[in-house]
């Protein structure tokens, strides 16, 4: 028995899963981040000139695939697991030979490749618009990678919590959007009274779209090895809060 | 070799103890009847072995394996049919199975294979393309059957697999399930229907409360607790019983004229005897076998009082 097999088969599953409801995980972002291009970018940015020394449209871009990173990762993984235990067809899956921390890897990693895919969709619609310099690539990924995989588990996390449908988007309501809009998608810091802009580094998501900016702009709010300390720690400490929650069988093994 | 042995496993449930010290084994080969009333604990501790409960105290093991510790390497030797559909909503009933095998380890080809000769098997193979939910429920059940079997398990659990299912494909799956078992599959199922434990299986056992309460070979079991009876009907009601008849432990009703005897070697030939030689005649004979449902009924009712 080949142990990557069912590794593999468990990721182009989730894969297959999001692919199947093409119309409501991959279309919306494309049509919502043209939405913002057109009417902070092309239209408002225009009066807004320039942070750190770049035009505006390129300062929020960043930012903004760094918003749907993270949004169609947890919501990827949070509705697959969700729904595989509401409707009970987890127990499929537990049944089989795959190792605790296979599941939750495959699981997260259809996670990655939805925020990836539409990374790159925002990525292409944007690019009708605007160039984006690509400063430091390596470090692109880095951050796009990292996060992708931080919210797949924090997905994962809620899932497993939630009782019901609705406590998803509690945590997509009260908590991520929130922290992501404070964490200064469209706007520095600078631009902040200075208790808020103290405020706002407590935020870990400050960091993951000041992070990128500085990828592909060579600007950021914070300083980078901060930004890369910060994404590391939160992974960590998520992946293994996930697979600890699968070996323990949490709301799983009853 | 065990295929399974269980010992001393206890499960709670807040306060409510669904496994009490349970304790048994089933030897590799066997097919093994797992019975007992709503609630007593069989689907739990079906899903100890599988993996879909946690467990704190006892020793579980298959096939010599801690289902704990070596989790990985049980769970390829168990396939589960469960008592409830669990499919993934995402696929037809062909990729449902391939998947399935792709989980256990086996590549692409090896399970479209495995998938194929399966479907036929169980006669699914034209419905192959299908969404689950269109199916018939005989043919979910079946399909349940193939998705266990995808990677060739050594043991096979099927918990109360023809429930809802017509007659004719009830009896269909148990050719099916007998065929497996001579080929060497292990077997634990548990059914309602004790006449499908009674057709089935080698070795019954009864769980009550979440303790065991018998695992016995069904034959002797059968005997143990409940012998059969011998029904004689006379022609005319009798003036008195003929002492013999009495000491054998016989029951004579005037009004229904039916003398009853508890079956056993001889007993038949003697009473006959006896009433023949008294020069009583006999209108009818019945003779009715040990039932696997009255030792189970009796089991239980024992316990219970």
């Amino acid at each position: 028995m080949n142990r990557l097999i069912g590794f593999q088969t468990l990721v182009w599953r989730e894969i297959v899963r999001f692919f199947t409801v093409a119309i409501q995980t991959l279309l919306p972002p494309l049509v919502s981040s043209f939405l913002y291009i057109f009417i902070f970018g092309l239209s408002l940015g225009k009066r807004m000139g320039e942070l750190h020394g770049v035009p505006y449209l390129q300062f929020m871009l960043p930012g903004m695939i760094m918003m749907y990173v993270i949004e169609s990762a947890y919501q990827n993984t949070s509705s697959s697991l969700f729904i595989s235990r509401w409707a009970n067809y987890i127990e499929e899956l537990l049944v089989t030979p795959l190792s605790y921390t296979e599941m939750v890897f495959a699981i997260i990693f259809g996670g990655l490749v939805r925020s990836m895919l539409i990374a790159a969709g925002v990525f292409g619609v944007a690019s009708v618009f605007v160039n984006l310099p690509w400063a430091h690539p390596l470090l692109v990924f880095y951050f796009l990678i990292l996060v992708s995989l931080t919210f797949s588990c924090l997905g994962m996390i809620v899932a497993l919590i939630a009782e019901e449908f609705e406590h998803l988007s509690i945590a997509t309501t009260f908590l991520i959007t929130p922290l992501v809009f404070f964490g200064g998608v469209f706007h520095s810091i600078e631009m902040l009274p200075a208790k808020l802009q103290v405020v706002s580094q407590f935020n870990p998501m400050f960091y993951m779209i000041n992070g990128l900016r500085y990828s592909f702009l060579g600007v950021s709010d914070a300083p980078i090895a901060g930004c890369m300390l910060v994404v590391a720690a939160l992974f960590v400490l998520l992946f293994a809060g996930t697979v600890l929650m699968f070996r323990s069988g949490y709301k799983l093994r009853k | 070799m065990q295929a399974v042995e269980i010992k001393n496993l206890s499960k709670f449930y807040g306060k409510f103890r669904a496994l009490d010290k349970l304790s048994f084994e089933v030897k590799e080969g066997d097919f093994f009847g797992f019975l007992g009333p709503n609630g007593a604990g069989k689907t739990t501790a079906i899903r100890v072995l599988t993996g879909l409960a946690n467990y704190k105290e006892g020793d579980v093991r298959v096939f010599g394996h801690d289902v704990i510790k070596e989790y990985r390497k049980t769970r390829s030797l168990i396939g589960l049919v469960p008592q409830e559909f669990n499919f993934d909503p995402f696929f037809s009933a062909e990729w449902i199975l391939r998947l399935e095998g792709g989980y256990f380890g086996m590549g692409t080809k090896e399970a479209k294979q495995r998938a194929e000769e399966l479907l036929k098997m169980l006669n699914l193979w034209e419905k192959r393309d299908q969404d689950y939910k269109k199916l018939s429920g005989g043919m979910k059940r079946r399909l349940l059957i193939a998705r266990a079997l995808m990677h060739r398990p050594k043991l096979l659990i099927l918990d109360e697999p023809t429930a809802g299912v017509d007659i004719e494909l009830r009896f269909e799956l148990w050719e099916f399930l007998r065929k497996l078992n001579r080929e060497g599959t292990t077997l634990i199922l548990t059914t309602h229907y004790i006449e499908e434990a009674e057709q089935l299986c080698d070795t019954i056992s009864v769980i009550h409360e979440g303790r065991m309460l018998t695992v016995e070979k069904k034959n002797d079991l059968v005997r143990k607790m409940y012998h059969g009876e011998i029904e004689l009907e006379t022609k005319q009601a009798l003036a008195e019983i003929p002492q013999e008849l009495l000491s054998l432990g016989a029951v004579y009703d005037f009004k229904t004229r039916r003398l009853k005897l508890m079956q056993a070697n001889g007993v038949l030939n003697t009473a006959l005897k006896i009433l023949v030689g008294a020069g009583i005649e006999i209108e009818k004979v019945e003779v009715r076998e040990p039932k696997l449902e009255e030792a189970f009924l009796k089991l239980i009712r024992e316990k219970k009082s």
